[in-house]
């Protein structure tokens, strides 16, 4: 009786160092494909310090498993390193949240300034394409619509750089042209008073 | 223990259990105050930006710090006695080594690049103001003004671009601005050669008109378009002058109706305006002559100007000149005061002679 319940213990033990000694393989590769999510999602920009935090448990649960492989089967048990690789996977995940987030605001705010430069360039070309050109003032106007035409360039290339996701470049170009476009506008102002009463530039 | 003595194999298992406790416990410590410094130097690195700005430094740095806590790992996994952290250690140390590299290059880096745009900036503000100042004293302000505006307007968004630490793109915009600036001092140097092929002639009909105006005993009138100088010529000799404006475009020769130009050439006044004239007063000149109109034929033959364009006319010498600016379509303009005075001494049949430029005289 006492050597089938000593038998019956080896057993157990067995079943029990078993269970434990699988590899979190699955778990591993699912918080690797979510580290590459969030590097893709530009989480090093817009959350960089939610992925340092992920990414030190990602390598802590690394480090965990390697460990553990170094032991002997037996003795090997894989349960913290595979809750710290579930860890690690939401903590990415969260990561990649939290940059999509960010990125957003940044991306409204940029789509805001570009919607009040578009308004901008489009009075300033509607004023002078109405503006009275004559004798007096036909050298302002054309001059005006030649660095109208330039702002607009400028607005392009901001658009260019938003539509690459290069917001920050973006906001700097867009800002430039929202105050040229209102400079120009007093400009145009002072061509049409020009022709009106014959005064100097 | 009795109990022991009396079963050896137990006595045997336990010892063995023993020894293997002793065995897994180990003797070596791992180096976790070495880990925990290295992945705090690590952080460092990127919080001074050495990601964008000294990437490869960091990423080595990084790889270090992984591979040295994976070597702790395989050092634990292993029984204690066969334990050896000295090479986790190594790596350890130099990944704090490597993430200091990537400080140092990131501040260099930062250090360089703001200096440069810094530079940069004040160097295309300097260079605009003075383009500016010339162009703004040039026959070919209108032609001009244009490229320094819009190196004018590289400079603003560089300066935005600057201030939000977007180095890079600020120094793309002042490659740009300095790029339209070298293309402003080419066809700046383009007019002035243009000048300076055809000094020689407009020297002469300045001689010309001066001879015979010694000669008759007459007056004539001279405009000097780069000086702005309307001159009145007296027997020879110079009589009074009187600033003036002229066309908008009048860096060269007319080329058609409704170019800005102020011909260049020798005229002479058809008409007097002391009532019919929008501009106060004004004296009629007979552009286009018969050397505008084979210049204007030659110019359609080449292909310079449309087949469909106009010679133009109504070029005069007139009032409500005093503003400062070159505003009128082709035209002279001089002060009301200095039109009346003109007007006491030059009647129709007055000879104008129009240059772009004089070296000689007066």
């Amino acid at each position: 009786m006492k050597k089938i319940s000593a038998i019956l213990a080896i057993f157990a033990l067995l079943a029990i160092f078993a269970g434990c000694s699988k590899a979190p393989e699955a778990e591993m590769a699912a918080a690797q494909a979510s580290l590459q999510a969030a590097q893709q999602a530009e989480a090093e920009t817009y959350a960089p310090d939610a992925l340092r935090m992920a990414q030190d448990t990602l390598n802590a649960a690394t480090a965990a498993k390697t460990e553990q492989d170094g032991k002997f089967a037996l003795f090997r048990s894989y349960s913290a390193s595979k809750d710290m690789f579930v860890r690690a996977d939401a903590l990415l995940k969260q990561a990649s949240s939290t940059a999509a987030t960010e990125k957003e605001k940044v991306k409204a705010q940029v789509m805001e300034l570009l919607a009040q430069a578009q308004a901008a360039l489009d009075s300033a070309n509607a004023a002078v394409a109405k503006a009275p050109v004559g004798k007096g003032n036909k050298a302002d106007i054309e001059l005006i619509k030649n660095d109208l035409a330039g702002v607009g360039v400028q607005f392009g290339d901001a658009k260019a750089d938003f539509d690459a996701g290069k917001y920050m470049v973006a906001k700097g170009k867009v800002e430039a042209v929202i105050t040229k476009a209102q400079s120009l506008m007093g400009e145009i102002a002072a061509a049409v008073a020009k022709k009106r009463t014959g005064s100097a530039r | 223990m009795a109990r022991l003595q009396r079963n050896p194999g137990l006595f045997f298992a336990a010892h063995s259990v023993l020894a293997m406790v002793i065995l897994l416990s180990g003797c070596d410590k791992p180096p976790t105050q070495s880990l925990d410094n290295a992945k705090a130097r690590l952080a460092d690195a990127g919080k001074a930006g050495a990601i964008r700005y000294a990437e490869p430094a960091y990423r080595k740095a990084e790889k270090l710090v992984q591979q040295g806590w994976l070597e702790i790992a395989r050092q634990n996994g292993r029984l204690g006695p066969l334990r050896d952290y000295k090479t986790a250690d190594s790596i350890l140390a130099l990944s704090i080594l490597a993430s200091q590299e990537a400080i140092a290059k990131t501040r260099d880096s930062l250090d360089r690049v703001s200096f440069k745009t810094r530079l940069g900036l004040e160097d295309l503000q300097k260079q605009i103001a003075n383009w500016t100042e010339s162009v703004n004293g040039s026959l070919a302000r209108y032609k001009l003004e244009r490229f320094a505006n819009a190196a004018e307007l590289q400079l603003h968004v560089a300066q935005n671009l600057h201030r939000r630490g977007e180095y890079d793109a600020a120094l793309t915009a002042l490659t740009k601005g300095n790029e339209t600036l070298r293309q402003l001092s080419v066809l700046f140097a383009d007019f002035a050669d243009a000048d300076a092929r055809r000094l020689s002639i407009w020297q002469s009909w300045i001689d010309e008109t001066l001879a015979n105006s010694r000669a008759t005993g007459g007056y004539a009138l001279i405009v000097d378009k780069s000086a702005h100088k309307t001159y009145l010529i007296k027997s020879g000799r110079l009589a009074k002058s009187y600033n003036c404006e002229l066309g908008y475009n009048s860096a060269h020769q007319k080329l058609l109706a409704g170019d800005g130009a102020t011909p260049e050439g020798r005229y002479q006044v058809v008409q007097i305006k002391l009532r019919s004239s929008k501009y106060y007063k004004a004296l009629l000149l007979d552009y286009p002559n018969d050397s505008d109109r084979k210049r204007f034929a030659e110019n359609k033959r080449q292909g310079i100007i449309s087949t469909r364009a106009r010679i133009g006319g109504l070029i005069e010498i007139h009032g409500d000149g005093g503003k400062g600016d070159d505003w009128t379509e082709g035209c002279v303009a001089l002060t009301n005061q200095d039109m009346d005075h003109i007007l006491e001494y030059v009647t129709a049949g007055t000879p104008v002679t129009i240059v772009r430029k004089s070296v000689n005289w007066p």
